[in-house]
């Protein structure tokens, strides 16, 4: 409390010797000259009304002043947010970003100063760039391609189809929001939350739904980068909450504990190959996916190549976690609040949950189907179709615990960590067919 | 595009979309499993030939490099070296005692040390 004081008064101290020493040139252009005149008119009286005048303006340009009701609500979220990342370890390496980023966009602040996310000019936006264009997604990409390891999906190919299978959330979600009365730039972006893959998210919501793109109609799309993300990374936060009931709910007990044959070992030239043949193979198919599946297997090959160690440690380590921190920063500060508090955000919140529900499902009951013409030895536990979901690798991990509950010898890790990396390859594909159609 | 989205319904669009959508997905990685289910042997074979030019059926060619060199195998030397590598403690003297054998003297603490030895 005494401290509170002192500031109090050093701060009305330097506000009242403020017109002495002439600072009040510092304001804008108007008032000074007031201030001049005053000064020159009455001298005693007029510092005092000065001071008072200084203390007014000097509050209305506090956050104090200027708060709103939404600006409240989102700084608790951006600290629980924060909350969850550091007590229950929740992805804290996006969530206290983005927490932090969502405290820092609802600061209230006069606007015209350069001062917030979407005025142009300020070193925000300028940071925002790098979502607005889909420039960080594509690095992200790179990195989590040096991070991969896709010899689980080598040695058994066919558990690719299980990250194709959790796909159907990207279109079942898509039809949702159309239905919803989302117009089909918008749905493409929110039904790609149901890929359960952050930068591919923002890489598609910043092409189609990023407030400039007009519609044939006239009339401009929404700017949902914001939620999108927001609700694609809270989801993939929520990942170990969301799926375990789901595997319960749809897998027998016997089916939970059925034991995979351990992958065979993949030789290094097949991990060279792979991501040089993916690249060709799917970028052929889907062009529009060029910026992510490109940089994805780019990373990839620096990292398999074995000539390129010094670059692959970059991009997984450096490279990848400059970007997660100017991400996750400016994802967060994009949801202020007269931007971000409207009906849309909480439909594409309720949107987020359901997509992610559908293709948790979508994966396990593909699993389930494709058991039905594998014999013997080959069958697969269905629970790794819930690792489809790309999400990586936080599904795979649940697969994982999942497994072990049911039976403490089985260890699925690694099986699920095929449809996992899959699951990105197959939502990538799916962002650039939607952009295709869409774009 | 956008001149065919104009005039029909977005919901049917939508259906559209999500049909050709999924199969596209489904392709795709289709024929990335198939390719590493049976392109890839004829490329490490064709490979084969290139640089040693033995002639060699393509059934004969193994994909294994080792069949009783499982993953879990190479897991679990994997995490040995990993736990080796990492237990980076000094050897500590491993005498356990009451008394203190130390004295509790550091030259961070010392008033005298700071004296002495100046900079």
């Amino acid at each position: 409390m005494k401290k509170l004081i002192i500031i109090f008064s050093a701060i009305s101290l330097l506000v009242f010797i403020r017109p002495v020493l002439g600072l009040g040139a510092n304001t804008t252009s108007s008032n000074s000259t007031v201030i001049a005149e005053q000064v020159d008119i009455t001298e005693g009286d007029s510092i005092i009304d000065e001071a008072v005048e200084g203390i007014k303006s000097f509050y209305s340009y506090t956050g104090f002043a200027n708060t709103s009701s939404g600006n409240i609500i989102m700084i608790f979220i951006g600290i629980v947010f924060i909350y969850l990342g550091i007590k229950y370890d929740y992805e804290p390496l996006l969530l206290i970003p983005i927490g932090t980023g969502v405290i820092l966009g609802n600061i209230p602040f006069v606007a015209g100063n350069q001062t917030g996310i979407y005025e142009t000019g300020s070193v925000l936006n300028y940071l925002y760039f790098g979502v607005v264009k889909g420039v960080y997604p594509p690095l992200i990409f790179l990195g989590i391609g040096a991070m991969t390891d896709f010899s689980s999906l080598i040695a058994n190919p066919k558990l690719m189809l299980l990250g194709g299978a959790a796909q159907i959330g990207v279109f079942a979600t898509f039809l949702g929001a159309l239905y919803l009365g989302f117009n089909l730039q918008e749905a493409g972006a929110i039904g790609i939350i149901g890929g359960a893959d952050g930068p591919t998210a923002i890489f598609l919501s910043s092409k189609l739904a990023n407030g400039i793109n007009i519609l044939p109609d006239g009339t401009t799309v929404k700017n949902l980068i914001g939620p999108i993300a927001i609700a694609a990374y809270s989801y993939m936060a929520l990942v170990p909450v969301i799926q375990p009931p789901l595997m319960r709910l749809l897998i027998s007990k016997k089916d939970r504990k059925i034991k995979m044959k351990p992958p065979r070992a993949v030789t290094q030239k097949e991990k060279m190959i792979f991501p040089v043949v993916a690249l060709i193979l799917t970028l052929f198919i889907s062009p529009s996916a060029l910026p992510l599946l490109g940089m994805l297997f780019f990373g990839n090959l620096l990292k398999e190549s074995g000539r390129t160690e010094r670059l692959a440690d970059t991009a997984r380590t450096k490279l990848i976690d400059i970007v997660t921190i100017l991400l996750g920063v400016t994802v967060g500060a994009s949801t202020q609040a007269d931007i971000f508090i409207t009906k849309d955000s909480m439909l594409i919140f309720g949107l987020g949950a359901i997509s992610f529900v559908i293709a948790t499902c979508g994966g396990l009951l593909f699993a389930k189907f494709m058991n039905l013409f594998l014999k013997g030895d080959n069958k697969i536990n269905p629970l790794i179709g819930a690792a489809g979901v790309s999400a990586v690798p936080d599904s795979a991990r649940v697969v994982h615990h999942e497994g072990l509950k049911s039976d403490p010898s089985n260890f699925l890790l690694m099986h699920a960590m095929a449809p996992n990396v899959s699951g990105v390859i197959g939502s990538a594909i799916a962002a650039g067919i939607i952009l295709s159609f869409l774009g | 595009m956008t001149q065919i989205l104009l005039y029909t319904d977005p919901i049917s669009q939508g259906y559209v979309i999500l049909i050709t959508g999924l199969l596209i997905v489904f392709s795709a990685l289709v024929i990335l499993a198939l390719f590493f289910n049976f392109g890839l042997p004829v490329m490490l074979y064709a490979y084969k030939i290139i640089t040693k030019g033995k002639d060699k059926k393509i059934s004969e060619i193994k994909v294994k490099g080792d069949s009783n060199f499982t993953g879990e195998l190479s897991a679990v030397i994997g995490a040995s070296i990993h736990m080796y590598l990492s237990e980076q403690h000094d050897i500590e003297s491993g005498i356990l005692t009451i008394k203190e054998v130390k004295k509790s003297y550091s030259p961070w603490s010392s008033k005298i040390y700071g004296v002495q030895n100046r900079l």
